[in-house]
């Protein structure tokens, strides 16, 4: 027996720290890219990244509010901040070790945010957030136990990164000025930005060797079987928790929620890099992050606000 | 019976210090008219305080500070903490706790234990009378008045049939040892009573850092009480219900209390829950859980009556469940505690507690009261303003320490101010002889000295009164101060209750 | 005398609203000299209507909707016996006030007698009662007879001057007010002398004269006066009470009796509006399906605020003023 708003928190809890890790990541490669006198594709993929991260290229000043900017609800320090809160809601859900492990990311967050020093801060921030949020992680899987709430922590972690992976994906697998978004042309530095920001280059040229090319990186980021940030895997995921999930609830199989998460993991399952390239990658991609967010609502009005007077009829 | 002079009576020509005992750590420790846990007035060692002089002898300064610091740290971790209000940093400080525990003797306790049952069971038996038939209001025992113009009375529960007659199923008396060594009550608590996470922390905490010690003991075990308080609510599970639902009902995290909400959730192994959880259908409760709405049949509120119900009480809450009082009336929920049982903690109300007693049970009460003036009175009214500097003037519908003055310690100004609240609305206050209650030995840093201690026991009213032997005791960490409440500068101990 | 009586309200809403609860006090009282022969409520939408007895012995109906809706309508049919009360003397014995002060003393009417919410002194109360005169000096029954009349003359009916909460002193201030505000400043008065006062919601079958809005529910002050027992006054109309006026509730003020007091989630930006038909007729009057002409009120604004969360959103108030 789960209540429906601890269910939700949960979701959250998970849903912002993914968030949060991959914005720090972003940030750390853009403050990468811009130093020194980029490249042509460097200053694309600057203009990439801070597309992604929804603000304009510029300083470091600006990597400041990306990090820091409590009013943006996007920032690093927002997500850290809104997954606390969340998580301090569930404090009797969750393990100890959990809670301090969060409540020590915020304080840590809340400090460094303090301190004056200039200069590489955003690199070490970015750094400090992934770590703590990693250690979250390994202290959730060595902690909880896997029931109801596990999964609903599963759950938001895995399909905020389907979705913001599909975003980034899409921001530059496909030309921004091209107005029918069109394939743009990348070349190696942008390739290897888009996946560095997927903490992907190793697990890439383990793969296919450093020898990167457009075709494979969409393949890895998209339909790699094993790798844990492709959106095969996390759809995967999402599919195998709203399954338990549904099991958990003693609702019929085969609910909405449950529908949508399996036709995008089949399709991901059956898909092939080459026809989706040639066809239109940005549709797809926007497909993906839509599919997304038709599953968010179905699993927010089955389990979590559906209406009263059905439950009660139910 | 007037406490105060009875206890100056007994007031001997005593030792100042401690005998027998080396200066080092105890070279602060004065002995004075408080009764003094630890040593006699003649200054030599509590027989059963024996094993723990000897453990404090046997320790250095360095020693127990660094103790001190591993105790402080295992709250920390352990999140057991409360939330500072009005710290946008969402600070959580932990109570804080001295190291020595505190004991009372076995035959100490089956006296307080008959005590606060014989309490407890008139109290209850006072709320069915006055939400009903009003018997001991047509007597006259108790002013009709006094009742009806109680700001925690509830005309809304007259005539609302409770389950089993059980108002107050959880109490957090109050009680002070005066210099006789007598104990007294000095409040009831009959509404939401908080602090028993603390009870059961503190003697996790002290198991930890003075294993030897405990095992020297044979001290009554505590570790029991989310048992004992799940079977209270058993009895309170209303008899439609073959398999109830229990829950916890929290304001929710801004709550001073929170973390022991969630504690004892977990220690009974029923949700949390806060009022957006809950919704009434058909008078009947239920609380939004994934796998659809699930009947809820007990709740353990720790939500004032003011906020329980917007449809029937304060309509800006948000905290409560729109018809929860009609589903309570229909009595197809339970609430421990009851709706309206403030009036019976009222501190004007608190002077009738002993005739309360004699008229339900026609016994004499275990426990005494301590004196106390009601400022309605004009007698009494007349002798309080002239005697302001002696006394102590306590709010009737205050908790928490908030609203008192304390005559000896206030300054001109403020006795000015109180003057002038009491004569605004005379039934708002009460006043009481200060009361020099008992000191006990703590670690105040450079040593130990004594501090001003109470004691606020658990009691379970269910299927029997249960107690489970200990309490929370409190102390007032600021030398000379008599305030416990840990809003001013409070803190508690480990209370042992030792088996004989 | 036998009267039917149908009542309707009905609330709508700008946006679909969901989780009403209500409450509603409309079932006339079966005591003293009336007894309700037959009462029945309905809702639209539909729920399961159910009904228990307050402390002041009044039927409250109550019932939830938990699904969406954007109006809730409810109608209610009463038939009621009124009888004419006993003629009473002028004045009371020359023993009125002791007896009162007797009364008092023994506790019972204690809260009949404190101020309540709506009844609250203010330096503008004093300022009236002195304007009249009020003191002990008189008879308590005169005294009542007095104020009735003195209220009538003294202040303007006019509805929609008031609001459904709106304290004693907006009344005091302009003289004008609604029957709801007479019935209050009247039992702040009397009971300020030391006469234990309730307030009565109820029905007034009009005939010509009757200041008060034909087609509304209607409210006056009931007084318990030694010998003679509860005597209602009606300030409004300056009339005691008598086999025209329908008893529906009793309580301390209109807090503890308002007609529908309820509860709704709904967004913040939801408006609702409040509309009311009543019509009293002898018992042989048959209301055919003609609409009910609606009489508008304002309703309280309900500022309040907000829960915060994903699955929160806001109760609102829904209370109706007694004209």
């Amino acid at each position: 027996m789960l209540l429906a708003r601890v269910a939700d928190s949960l979701y959250w809890v998970s849903r912002y720290l993914e968030r949060a890790e991959h914005h720090a990541r972003v940030l750390d490669v853009a403050l990468d890219f811009g130093l020194g006198q980029p490249s042509d594709g460097g200053h694309r993929v600057l203009d990439r990244l801070h597309g992604v991260l929804g603000g304009q290229p510029g300083a470091e000043e600006d990597y400041e509010g990306a990090l820091f900017d409590a009013d943006d609800r996007n920032s690093v320090v927002a997500c850290v901040v809104a997954a606390r809160e969340n998580a301090r809601q569930v404090r009797e859900e969750i393990s100890s070790d959990m809670w301090e492990q969060v409540n020590a990311l915020f304080l840590r967050v809340r400090q460094m945010q303090g301190e004056s020093s200039r200069g590489a801060r955003t690199h070490f921030v970015s750094k400090a957030v992934i770590d703590g949020i990693h250690l979250f992680h390994g202290i959730t899987d060595s902690t909880m136990g896997r029931g109801e709430g596990w999964q609903y922590l599963q759950l938001g972690r895995f399909l905020e990164r389907a979705t913001i992976t599909a975003a980034l994906i899409d921001s530059f697998l496909t030309d921004p000025s091209d107005g029918a978004h069109g394939r743009a042309a990348l070349d190696q530095s942008e390739l290897s930005a888009l996946l560095r920001a997927c903490s992907a280059l190793e697990a890439y040229c383990r793969h296919y060797t450093a020898d990167i090319r457009a075709e494979r990186v969409a393949e890895f980021l998209l339909l790699n079987h094993d790798f844990p940030r492709s959106i095969r895997f996390a759809a995967r995921c999402v599919e195998g928790s709203l399954l338990s999930i549904g099991q958990h609830s003693g609702r019929k199989p085969g609910g909405r929620a449950e529908r949508l998460a399996g036709r995008l993991h089949a399709s991901l399952e059956y898909g092939q890099v080459d026809e989706i390239l040639n066809d239109n990658p940005h549709a797809y991609l926007v497909g993906i992050e839509r599919q997304c967010a038709q599953i968010h609502a179905a699993v927010s009005q089955t389990y979590l606000t559906y209406a009263i007077d059905a439950a009660l009829s139910a | 019976m007037n406490g105060l002079a009875q206890a100056a009576a007994a007031q001997t020509a005593g030792a100042t210090r401690p005998i027998g005992v080396p200066p080092g750590l105890f070279g602060q420790y004065e002995l004075g008219r408080p009764f003094d846990e630890m040593f006699q007035p003649d200054g030599t060692v509590r027989p059963h305080c024996r094993p723990l002089l000897e453990e404090l002898l046997a320790a250095s300064l360095p020693q127990l500070r660094q103790t001190q610091v591993d105790a402080d740290r295992a709250f920390l971790t352990q999140g057991i903490t409360f939330t500072v209000y009005g710290d946008e940093q969402g600070t959580e400080r932990i109570f804080p706790f001295d190291l020595l525990p505190r004991m009372i003797t076995g035959r100490e306790w089956d006296t307080l234990s008959r005590g606060l049952t014989q309490r407890l069971t008139a109290i209850n038996l006072f709320l069915k009378d006055v939400y009903h038939e009003g018997r001991i209001l047509s007597e006259g025992i108790v002013p009709r008045e006094l009742v009806y113009s109680c700001r925690h009375y509830r005309r809304e529960m007259r005539g609302v049939h409770v389950h089993r007659d059980i108002y107050v199923s959880v109490a957090g008396m109050d009680l002070v040892r005066l210099e006789d060594g007598r104990w007294v009550v000095l409040e009831d608590n009959l509404r939401v009573p908080s602090g028993v996470s603390y009870m059961l922390a503190n003697r996790e905490v002290t198991k930890r850092v003075f294993p030897g010690l405990f095992s020297r003991y044979n001290v009554r075990p505590i570790s029991h009480y989310g048992q004992a308080l799940l079977a209270t609510l058993q009895t309170l599970a209303p008899p439609t219900s073959s398999d109830p639902t229990f829950v916890v009902l929290t304001p929710g995290v801004g709550n001073s209390a929170y973390f022991e909400h969630a504690f004892l959730a977990r220690e009974m192994g029923v949700p949390l829950v806060e009022g957006r959880d809950l919704l009434v259908h058909d008078n009947v409760v239920y609380m939004r859980t994934t796998s659809g709405l699930r009947r809820v049949d007990v709740i353990y509120r720790r939500v004032d009556d003011d906020f329980l119900d917007p449809l029937a009480f304060r309509r800006d809450s948000y905290l409560g469940v729109a018809g929860l009082l009609n589903a309570y009336r229909a009595g197809n929920v339970s609430l421990a505690n009851a709706i309206g049982t403030g009036v019976a903690d009222d501190k004007a109300l608190y002077a009738y507690i002993p005739e309360i007693i004699r008229f339900y049970l026609s016994e004499e009460p275990i426990l005494p009261n301590v004196d106390t003036y009601l400022l309605s009175r004009p007698d009494d009214r007349r002798y309080v303003l002239e005697h302001l500097e002696e006394l102590v003037v306590k709010a009737v519908g205050e908790a928490g320490g908030y609203g008192m003055l304390i005559g000896p310690h206030s300054t001109a100004d403020e006795r000015a101010h109180f003057r002038h609240l009491i004569l605004a609305d005379p039934r708002n206050f009460i006043a009481q002889p200060t009361l020099a209650f008992s000191r006990a030995g703590c670690f105040v840093g450079d040593g130990i000295e004594p501090r001003h201690v109470d004691l606020r026991p658990y009691v379970l009213f269910g299927e029997k009164v249960s107690i489970v032997p200990g309490g929370l005791s409190r102390v007032a960490l600021r030398k000379g101060s008599l305030v416990v409440n840990s809003s001013q500068g409070g803190g508690s101990k480990d209370t042992w209750v030792l088996l004989d | 005398m036998r009267y039917t009586i149908k009542h309707v309200t009905r609330f709508v809403y700008d946006a679909a609203i969901s989780e009403s609860v209500m409450e509603a006090r409309m079932q006339p009282r079966s005591d003293g000299l009336q007894r309700c022969l037959h009462f029945s409520l309905s809702t639209s939408p539909g729920s399961r209507v159910l009904m228990y007895q307050d402390h002041d012995g009044n039927s409250v109906h109550h019932f939830n909707i938990p699904g969406r809706h954007s109006r809730l309508t409810l109608t209610t049919d009463a038939l009621v016996e009124c009888s004419e009360p006993p003629e009473l003397p002028y004045r009371l014995g020359p023993q009125g006030w002791s007896q009162l002060d007797a009364l008092a003393a023994s506790g019972e009417w204690f809260e009949l007698l404190a101020p309540s919410a709506f009844t609250q002194p203010s330096e503008l109360l004093t300022a009236f009662a002195s304007e009249l005169g009020l003191t002990r000096g008189n008879d308590p029954l005169v005294l009542l007879r007095r104020l009735t009349s003195e209220m009538y003359k003294r202040f303007e009916y006019a509805p929609r001057s008031t609001r459904v909460d709106s304290p004693i002193d907006d009344a005091l201030r302009s003289r004008r007010g609604v029957c709801q505000d007479f019935a209050h400043v009247f039992i702040a008065l009397a009971r300020s002398v030391g006469i234990p006062t309730r307030y009565v919601s109820g029905y007034l079958f009009h005939e010509g004269g009757d200041r008060s809005t034909d087609g509304a529910t209607h409210a006056w002050a009931e007084a318990l006066l030694p010998e003679v027992g509860w005597v209602g006054f009606d300030p409004t109309n300056n009339l005691l009470a008598g086999d025209r006026h329908v008893r529906v509730a009793i309580g301390r003020d209109y807090a503890d009796v308002p007609p529908t007091r309820g509860v709704y989630k709904g967004s913040t930006a939801v408006k609702s509006e409040l509309a009311v038909a009543v019509q009293v007729g002898p018992a042989q009057s048959l209301f055919g399906s003609d609409p009910v002409p609606f009489t508008p009120w304002k309703s309280r604004d309900a500022a309040g605020q907000l829960v915060d969360g994903d699955l929160g959103s806001q109760d609102q108030v829904q209370d109706q003023q007694q004209q």
